[in-house]
């Protein structure tokens, strides 16, 4: 039984490789992909019943008991995001043949496509802080290809900088997980958290566990370290941007949450308090970037960075609501920004370009287009009966409880101007005059991926009572990490 | 000696982020090399050195040197090797694309 | 109760279909049954001996958000509003819009906005009352940028969104507070446990946060600004909307939460300055205005400053005297909305300095016109309600003192001149907007259209608005037992009786103030004229819309300056402050938490080889920082590649020592190969300042990993788990090299996708050549 956590992992790796012989048989590849990932999703959501039904599955790889094998912990946390994972990959490669030009798809981008799946899902699931590693830089050297996959001037110049950043956070998470062995002696993160429990967090190991903190706000692109992100995040075609702005950064916020709820909890008040500092300057900078331009596509890679910045303010709140909350809004995020990039590629298909200033009235041609970016607008800000609402409420509930007024403020002002900035988008380029000599383009196809990650998003908010127990009994289980060692030591 | 390697370790994190600070890309990509060295002798460093024989059991004899840190720059070698390579056929393209050695010569514009 | 909040929304959904039929008939008839049947509804629980309902529907119970619907006094006086204007708006609409318009759009918004309106003023749980308050703010939005071809339509559509949901949130924010505080989202708890909220520290905070909601809702000055823009909008909506309910959600939140905030002396003088503010200033700037509509919507923005000031007195005489003119509002300035909607219908113009003398044109519509604004006015004549509610409001200003002992005591003096200065001016605009429409001379020749007497459907509503103006003038009292005190109850928390005279006799002091305002009022009306060139002097320049549009378009282009500013493009830029953060901030933390620490007990010998190999490879290291040709740096690094391996023979490690040597010669061979024929680097000619920061940034992380890496290698408090793989890889791993066992066996996860890493690089090599080499073929 416990065998069913690695195949999130194995089965997007088997299909990426399947795949690969086959580069020139496009309709067949098509097919086959879709088969791939709608099995793929049903398998995780198949174990995520198991885990909420009976708890965590746990496989010790090659039986080699924990610490000493590479442990994959399919707990509630892990195989939920490894659910919305394959969700927003199944609504991209439904995407997909739509979007990318035939030899885009030929040059091995169901491939790539496969194995970052697979990377993002294992860099979830594994429990040891190497292999995450390991998996990291998978997903990563999945995103180096599928970034330059088409070799325009434009892409290879924004990926020169994104891998460098990149590798260097890569390389210093190597140090760090060295460092972290030199004190404790072991890389499986239980054992991790239990020595560093033993030992109070004291020392050098606070030190240790910010240096991992910021390997991992590098790449879940919090402030002052999201340089790299925007641009690169718009240079690929629509379904790469939305695989990317779903998932990529969505990894690192996961790898903080982990880490700093099972391991470094025992100086809170060092390091979650700054977590808060940093949820506001990333809340600040990351909207006024999302005002800042004219660039639809933009607008949207620059409103990645608040909405980290809620996810990592409940971390920092570190209360029952508070982690609630960020998990809530974790979960909101990866549906709504896929299916804003797709949204967003589609309408700079179908307006012929990205740039605000140059359209308008579309609403005349394309009406839904419209509407579905007017309802993602107010899921994004977290107007109510939306998703992003209820990880918004719980969110204030922890920050009021423990008394952090100041980043409430903070977080309902860039509310505010997240809104603002989608609605520009809705205002300048769908309301307007009717452009009678307006060339509109067949967008069939495009729309059904984003209509079911939208409506999921929406359902999200509408059924909360759905969802929000299970996320309850995660925040609990986080916030008891002797849950999680129990789990993987004596498993 | 873990001391002294640590001290070399860090050197070669200053210089890399030294190179790494520069425009041309050959210097980067040194740079990222020479990152990779310094994280691979920190960690080989963390397993103390020289606390036995090299972790190949053979009879007799009772201490060896930590066998994980080799397992994980093993695969940490292999993996930046994999980054290296991309990274030289990547500035060899941006290169060849966009005219310029220089990656401050690469900043674009926000409508493109 | 929770049919009638959905059945709006539900059948809403059914109108564009409705309307794709081409059919003869308007899609208002059809939709003109939905308020109807919900007016009827509410309609019964009129009466003497009205309890409150409470029906309660889980939504989301584990989070304690639920629709629990309470109907007491209050919320059925605002239901009654909604549906019974909401039937008259939709009747009246039939005939204002055409058929050629997007009229399934138009009912679909209006419903909508039904629908959220009558789910506020039901929603006993706060965070349902804000998914329904965000409801109205985004039907008001779609509703005002109605014909969104206009560019004034889009600017009033995006300015009451943004200053309504600005308030919104922050009024979830105090709903968000208030529920910590108490444990409860319901506000019937919350008013029964007003000592609780009243003992805690954070109540400063919610009342603020609830305050700016409820002001950016009714338009309290100064966050008025977005209701003139909003008359955008198509008529029946700024008639609907703008004017008799959705606006009126603020003072239903000050209302409703009056009963928890009611002893806080804050409350009064915060809510009553913001609503004398407000009442003077708009009944000021309404005089000034040129529109009907604007005329309307300042007095809208007077009126709801007044409702606001009488809240923020919370005296029983005040809070009766708000909750009647809350009613008495909606009828006359209703109705006056639907005349200044017909005048632009048959005149096509609502300037009003084109218009003048309809009087003999549209007699009916005079006479209509004439009523509301008299009531509007408080002309002392038994038969307008207007007029009960100003005397109601004098007298409560009067009586402020017999109530309030309040450190505000300068506030309570001036308030009774401050209510005759905004009801004089109160006089003036309703003349004003009278006589300057129908009165006068006629400019025929300044019209588009010869005017002519409204269809006869148009002037139905207004003239049921009318009749109830009247109506509620004649029997003041009917209605005041029936369901106006069960609403002024809920408010005040407590019984209210108060009976309604229409005589206070020659002497009283409320009277003699309705004749200050007449008096004055009609001199300055009569010499309008001659002072308007106030208006240059104040405001003036002055303008309050003046720093919305700064402050947006500041959004625009202070976030382009301090985005462009740090997002250079540059990757230096972007690895030195990455570079910085991380230095400073690590370091602050080792600093902070005591992290040094340097033990010299266990550590291996030094021996000169181990020595000159770490000299060799930090000489390569720093070599590459000097030396200018490619081959050389290339070599130079690879020396300090070797010089690793080198370090890896010594320290025991012959597998890695292999690796690193096979790894670097390849990738010596791959340097050459890629930059053998690019240009040599370039000589260094960076300003010191360059070098400088460079060297600070390296030196500086490079100290830092040094300094943590020792004291990690200090801090060896556990031991390894690696003994257990030197221990069972033989026996469980069937190998004698335990790095090779660790790598298949027990770590075979990782090298697994090592290989896979290495896969997709290969793969991604292949793509990045071949995909140009192919270019422009196939």
């Amino acid at each position: 039984m416990s065998n069913l956590a690695v195949l999130p992992i194995i089965i997007p790796l088997l299909s990426g490789i399947i795949l690969a012989f086959f580069p020139k048989r496009l309709t067949f590849v098509r097919i086959l992909s879709k088969i791939f990932i709608v099995s793929n999703l049903a398998v995780a959501s198949f174990i995520t019943w198991l885990v909420f039904s009976q708890g965590p599955v746990i496989l010790e790889t090659g039986d080699w008991a924990a610490p000493y094998g590479i442990i994959i912990v399919a707990d509630e946390l892990s195989i939920l995001l490894v659910l919305t994972t394959n969700i927003v990959a199944a609504a991209c490669a439904f995407y997909a043949p739509h979007s990318l030009t035939d030899r885009k798809e030929k040059y091995y981008f169901y491939t790539f496509f496969f194995l970052l799946i697979s990377g993002v899902s294992g860099a979830f699931l594994t429990g040891d802080i190497f292999n995450m590693f390991v998996f990291f830089e998978v997903l990563l050297m999945a995103s180096y290809a599928l970034i330059i996959l088409g070799g325009d001037k434009v892409q290879l110049r924004e990926s020169m900088k994104y891998v460098f950043i990149n590798l260097f956070s890569s390389m210093l998470f190597v140090t760090a997980v060295g460092f972290l062995y030199g004190t404790v002696g072991t890389v499986n993160m239980a054992q991790i958290a239990q020595r560093v429990q033993q030992v109070d967090q004291q020392g050098i190991l606070t030190t240790v566990g910010i240096l991992l903190f910021f390997v991992f706000a590098v790449k879940a692109a919090l402030f002052p370290l999201y340089y790299w992100m925007p641009k690169s995040y718009i240079v690929p075609n629509p379904v790469i941007s939305a695989l990317f702005g779903a998932l990529l950064t969505k990894v690192g916020i996961y790898a903080i949450i982990r880490v700093f709820s099972l391991i470094f909890v025992h100086k809170i008040e060092l390091t979650h308090e700054a977590f808060i500092w940093i949820a506001g300057l990333s809340m600040i900078f990351g909207v006024l970037g999302a005002l800042s331009t004219q660039n639809i596509k933009l607008i949207i890679a620059y409103n990645i960075i608040p909405a980290i910045g809620f996810i990592i303010m409940g971390i920092g709140i570190f209360n029952q609501d508070g982690i609630s909350g960020s998990i809530y809004y974790l979960i909101h995020d990866m549906l709504i920004k896929a299916s804003l990039f797709l949204l967003v590629g589609t309408i700079t298909y179908a307006a012929g370009t990205s740039d605000l200033r140059k359209f308008s009235g579309l609403i005349h041609y394309y009406p839904f287009l419209g509407w579905m970016l007017f309802v993602s607008g107010f899921v994004l800000a977290g107007i109510p009966p939306f998703s992003g609402f209820i990880g918004k409420v719980l969110l204030l509930r922890g920050a009021f409880s423990a008394g952090e007024v100041v980043i409430v403020i903070i977080a309902l002002l860039s509310s505010l101007l997240i809104l603002y900035s989608i609605m520009k988008i809705f205002i300048r380029g769908f309301w307007g005059e009717k452009d009678q000599s307006f060339q509109p383009k067949s967008i069939k196809g495009r729309t059904a991926p984003i209509v079911v990650l939208l409506a999921l998003s929406v359902f999200l908010g509408i059924g909360a009572e759905f969802i929000y127990p299970s996320i309850e009994s995660i925040s609990k289980y986080l916030l008891n990490p002797a849950d999680y060692i129990n789990a993987v030591m004596e498993g | 000696m873990e001391f002294i390697i640590s001290i070399l370790a860090g050197v070669l994190f200053a210089t890399a982020i030294y190179n790494l600070l520069q425009k041309q890309f050959l210097r980067l990509v040194i740079g990222s090399v020479l990152l990779s060295h310094g994280a691979h002798l920190f960690l080989l460093t963390m397993g103390k050195l020289k606390r036995g024989a090299p972790p190949i059991l053979t009879d007799n004899v009772n201490d060896y040197t930590d066998p994980l840190p080799q397992a994980l720059i093993l695969t940490s070698i292999v993996i930046s090797f994999g980054i290296t390579s991309l990274l030289l056929v990547l500035a060899y393209r941006t290169a060849e694309e966009n005219n310029t050695d220089n990656i401050e010569q690469l900043r674009g514009n926000e409508n493109e | 109760m929770i049919y009638t909040v959905l059945i709006p929304l539900l059948l809403a959904s059914f109108i564009p279909f409705i309307s794709k039929f081409k059919l003869k008939i308007h899609t208002g008839v059809f939709v003109f049954l939905i308020p109807l049947v919900i007016f009827l509804y509410f309609i019964q629980f009129i009466g003497s001996g009205f309890e409150p309902v409470r029906h309660t529907y889980n939504w989301i119970p584990s989070l304690g958000i639920n629709f629990d619907f309470y109907l007491d006094g209050l919320s059925l006086l605002f239901a009654l509003l909604i549906s019974g204007i909401g039937t008259l708006v939709v009747l009246y609409s039939i005939y204002y819009l055409d058929r050629s318009e997007p009229l399934g759009h138009f009912y679909v918004y209006l419903m909508m906005f039904m629908s959220a309106m009558l789910g506020i003023v039901l929603s006993d749980n706060v965070f349902v009352l804000y998914t329904f308050w965000e409801l109205t703010s985004i039907s008001s939005f779609l509703l005002i940028g109605y014909w969104h071809f206009n560019e004034r339509s889009r600017y009033g559509a995006l300015k009451s969104m943004i200053i309504t949901i600005f308030g919104g949130l922050s009024m979830f924010g105090g709903f968000a507070l208030l529920s910590v505080i108490t444990g409860t989202a319901s506000i019937q708890f919350m008013i029964a446990n007003t000592d609780i909220i009243l003992a805690s520290p954070y109540t400063p905070l919610a009342l603020g946060f609830l305050l700016l909601g409820a002001f950016t809702k009714s338009a309290q000055f100064p966050f008025h600004i977005w209701l003139p823009d909003a008359m955008e909008a198509p008529t029946p909506v700024s008639a609907y909307l703008h004017s008799a309910t959705m606006v009126k959600a603020g003072l239903y939140l000050v209302a409703r939460f009056s009963p928890v905030f009611g002893d806080y002396e804050w409350f009064f003088i915060i809510v009553t300055i913001a609503g004398i503010v407000t009442l003077c200033w708009g009944s000021y700037m309404a005089v000034h205005q040129t529109d009907l509509k604007a005329i309307l919507a300042f007095s809208t923005i007077s009126q709801l400053g007044m409702i606001m000031a009488m809240l923020g007195f919370g005296t029983k005489v005040a809070i009766f005297a708000a909750v009647f003119h809350i009613l008495n509002h909606a009828t006359f300035k209703g109705s006056l909305f639907m005349v200044a909607g017909t005048v632009d219908h048959e005149t096509g113009t609502r300037d009003i300095r084109k218009l003048g003398g309809l009087l003999t044109f549209m007699p009916i519509t005079a006479t209509l016109a004439m009523f509301g604004t008299f009531s509007m006015a408080g002309i002392p004549l038994p038969f307008l309600n207007g007029f009960y509610s100003k005397e109601l409001f004098f007298e409560s200003t009067l009586r402020l003192q017999d109530d309030i002992s309040s450190i505000a005591g300068f506030l309570v003096d001036i308030i009774p001149y401050l209510a005759v200065l905004g009801s004089i001016f109160t006089f003036v605009y309703s003349l004003y907007f009278l006589f300057g429409t129908f009165g006068g001379t006629s400019q025929l020749d300044k019209l588009t259209k010869k005017p002519h007497e409204a269809p006869l459907g148009m002037l139905i509503s207004p003239g049921i608005l009318i009749f109830g103006v009247i109506l509620i003038g004649l029997f003041p009292s009917a209605i005041n037992g029936t369901f106006i005190a069960h609403a002024a109850e809920a408010v005040y928390g407590g019984p209210i009786a108060k009976d309604i005279y229409f005589w206070h006799g020659w002497g009283s002091p409320q009277f003699q103030m309705s004749l200050i305002v007449v008096g004055i009022g009609a001199v300055l009306t009569a010499t309008r004229t001659k002072w308007s060139g106030l208006y240059h002097v104040f405001p003036g320049k002055l303008s309050i819309n003046k720093i919305y549009d700064t402050v947006i378009e500041k959004l625009d282009t202070v976030s382009t300056k301090i985005t462009t500013f740090y997002m250079t493009g540059s990757l230096r830029t972007y690895m030195i402050i990455i570079l910085s953060t991380i230095l400073v901030v690590t370091a602050g933390f080792m600093l902070a938490t005591g992290g040094i620490t340097i033990d010299f007990s266990d550590l291996a010998p030094v021996t000169a080889i181990e020595v000159s190999v770490a000299l060799m490879v930090a000489a390569a290291a720093i070599g590459t920082i000097f030396v200018k040709k490619n081959l050389a740096v290339i070599l130079i690094a690879g020396v300090a590649g070797y010089g690793v391996s080198l370090l890896f023979v010594i320290y025991r490690a012959p597998d890695l020592a292999l690796t690193q040597l096979v790894v670097e010669t390849v990738s010596v061979a791959l340097f050459l190969l890629c930059f053998y024929h690019l240009p040599d680097l370039k000589k260094r000619n960076e300003p010191l300042k360059t070098k400088t920061i460079n060297t600070i940034i390296s030196v500086g992380f490079g100290a830092m990993v040094t300094m943590i890496g020792i004291s990690a290698h200090s801090s060896d408090w556990f031991g390894t788990i690696s003994d257990y793989f030197l221990k069972t890889s033989h026996s469980l791993g069937g190998g004698d090299n335990v790095v090779n066992v660790i790598l298949v066996d027990m770590r075979g996860l990782d090298t697994l996708f090592e290989i896979t890493v290495l896969g997709i690089a290969a793969l991604a090599i292949y793509t990045l050549i071949k995909f140009k080499t192919n270019r422009g073929g196939k």
